[in-house]
């Protein structure tokens, strides 16, 4: 889910520029030091490849539709750190082609679509699958590897637009979730096909130690580099600096819950208080599928 | 085949587009920062804003409907804020509106940034303001090869669809696009062995050298001051 500019606040958009754009300029230097010549001409390849994949639908419940992220796809290929890279060049990429997320929200997006998804990815791949095993448990490990990238991805993004008390945490994490819990199967899906054929083609790819293996001191650093900004901008929500969406939140007195930083997270507890408001979101979820199914048969007749 | 989606009005030579590129990313991303720290409760700014980018599209040439189209890419996240805002105290109102005109208008700044700077130059820009080598490398061969191997997906598609009616079921479905997906990383992976052959024969240092400098007129530096009095003066009256 791109986020376009305004919807997050200032203070955390550019916290998070300021994350992205160290960890991309940390990640090139590495690819620069290891002098991997190799790897440049590939990165940009595959992130035309992203772009191109991204133009076979894979039909998902309902008639609706999901492509390629291919953020998790990457990271088994090529590791973490030049999948991260990779994305990153299609996440800017698309904000300059498709106005695809905003500009001030760039490190926002390079995060949430490029880095969560390809390190989770990874590490859920990792963790489930095993060196020559059947192409059951490959399918498997490949297609969960992709829905909880997914998933991972869409929460981080809704726990950011609560931080910044545009969308509150119990409307927009159950709405991304649930959706990407769905879109997730196209993503799941379709890795786990790629990861299929390539067993039986190039089996070397898969099996392969990919350059860039993380040890299990970086992995802790990894996980360490995506709680502390969630934390520090948690425990900031309240604080003195000056933020234009804040003072009016602060001015309209009813904006309570969901307004910003720990209480935004501790109000998402509360789900039988916003019944109603579930309700609604549950019905658009479903006129949203019955849309793509009307338009999905349109197309067919054609 | 057909398949100029993207940055399709960038070739224009409206003054717009004349322009130099850095001039174009400096100025305008101080605008969608300008536009981002517009106190709320201003509704006066947000207009002389719209104002400002009236004129500019305007000037650009670029097609009103192409820009109505684009700007529907913000439609989910508003209706998720609106279903989720406070409505029966005025706040909601307040918030919802705000966060409707700041979000467009950054868009259409965003719009007007990449429909009036063609993708090679705006490249340049960024590596001669210092973005890192490695990730302008990365945009430039993604924008190269990005029409070769979507005229590849078109032709796998179009045998696919030569070949059966209607569509398979989930599973095998699944299994179809995984192997085409499949093939096409791999003839990209071949694809990126022979680019690296190609550059390492050629004598590649790792960077495609500039060799259309675009020279800095007296427009730039026009341009820059006339956005940077729009926003004192939008700031003063505010």
């Amino acid at each position: 889910m791109h986020i376009p500019d305004g919807f997050l606040s200032n203070r955390i958009a550019i916290g998070f520029d300021a994350l992205s754009g160290t960890g991309l300029f940390l990640s090139a230097r590495r690819l620069k030091l290891e002098a991997s010549a190799r790897l440049v001409p590939m990165m940009g390849v595959l992130a035309a490849f992203v772009f191109a994949a991204q133009m076979l639908n894979f039909p998902v419940l309902g008639g609706t539709s999901g492509h390629l992220v291919g953020g998790a796809l990457l990271a088994i290929l090529l590791g973490p750190v030049p999948a991260a890279l990779t994305m990153a060049t299609v996440i800017i990429a698309q904000a300059l082609f498709l106005q695809d997320g905003g500009l001030i929200a760039l490190g926002a997006n390079i995060f949430n679509i490029g880095g969560i998804t390809a390190f989770s990815g990874y590490a859920v791949f990792r963790l489930l699958w095993r060196s020559a095993c059947s192409e059951k448990r490959l399918a498997f490990a490949a297609f969960s590897a992709g829905w909880i990238s997914m998933m991972l991805s869409a929460a981080a993004c809704s726990i950011e637009l609560a931080l910044s008390g545009a969308i509150p945490l119990r409307i927009g994490l159950p709405a991304m979730v649930g959706y990407h819990a769905l879109i997730g199967i196209a993503e799941g899906g379709l890795t786990a096909g790629v990861l299929a054929f390539l067993a039986r083609v190039r089996p070397d790819l898969i099996e392969a130690p990919r350059n860039a293996k993380l040890s299990g001191l970086e992995w802790a650093g990894a996980l360490i580099f995506v709680a502390i900004p969630f934390l520090i901008l948690a425990l900031a929500g309240g604080s003195a600096l000056p933020d234009p969406l804040e003072k009016l939140i602060e001015s309209g007195s009813a904006m309570t819950a969901g307004a910003s930083g720990v209480q935004a997270l501790i109000s998402t507890l509360r789900f039988s208080e916003y019944f109603w408001e579930f309700l609604v979101l549950v019905a658009l979820i479903f006129f949203v599928f019955l849309g793509g199914r009307f338009l999905h048969g349109r197309k067919a007749h054609q | 085949m057909k398949h100029s989606f993207i940055d399709r009005y960038s070739a224009l030579d409206s003054p717009l587009h004349l322009l130099d590129a850095r001039t174009k990313l400096v100025g305008f991303t101080v605008l969608i920062a300008a536009v981002l720290w517009i106190p709320p409760g201003k509704p006066f700014a947000f207009f002389a804003y719209f104002f400002l980018t009236a004129i500019l599209m305007g000037i650009s040439q670029i097609p009103l409907t192409y820009i109505a189209a684009r700007t529907l890419v913000i439609l989910p996240f508003v209706l998720l804020a609106g279903l989720a805002l406070p409505w029966k105290t005025g706040a909601g109102f307040a918030l919802f509106s705000t966060l409707l005109l700041r979000s467009s208008l950054c868009l259409l700044i965003l719009i007007l940034l990449t429909n009036t700077t063609r993708f090679v130059e705006l490249l340049r820009g960024l590596r001669r303001m210092g973005c890192p080598a490695i990730l302008v490398m990365n945009l430039g061969f993604l924008y190269r090869y990005l029409f070769v191997l979507t005229e590849e997906v078109m032709r796998m598609r179009q045998a696919r669809d030569c070949r059966r009616v209607g569509r398979a079921r989930a599973a095998a479905e699944m299994k179809l696009l995984g192997s085409m997906l499949g093939t096409l990383l791999l003839r990209s992976f071949e694809r990126a062995e022979r680019m690296y052959q190609a550059m390492l024969s050629r004598g590649s240092c790792g960077e495609f050298p500039i060799l259309a400098p675009r020279r800095f007129t007296w427009r730039d530096p026009a341009f820059l001051a006339g956005l940077g009095f729009f926003i004192w003066v939008a700031g003063y009256l505010n």
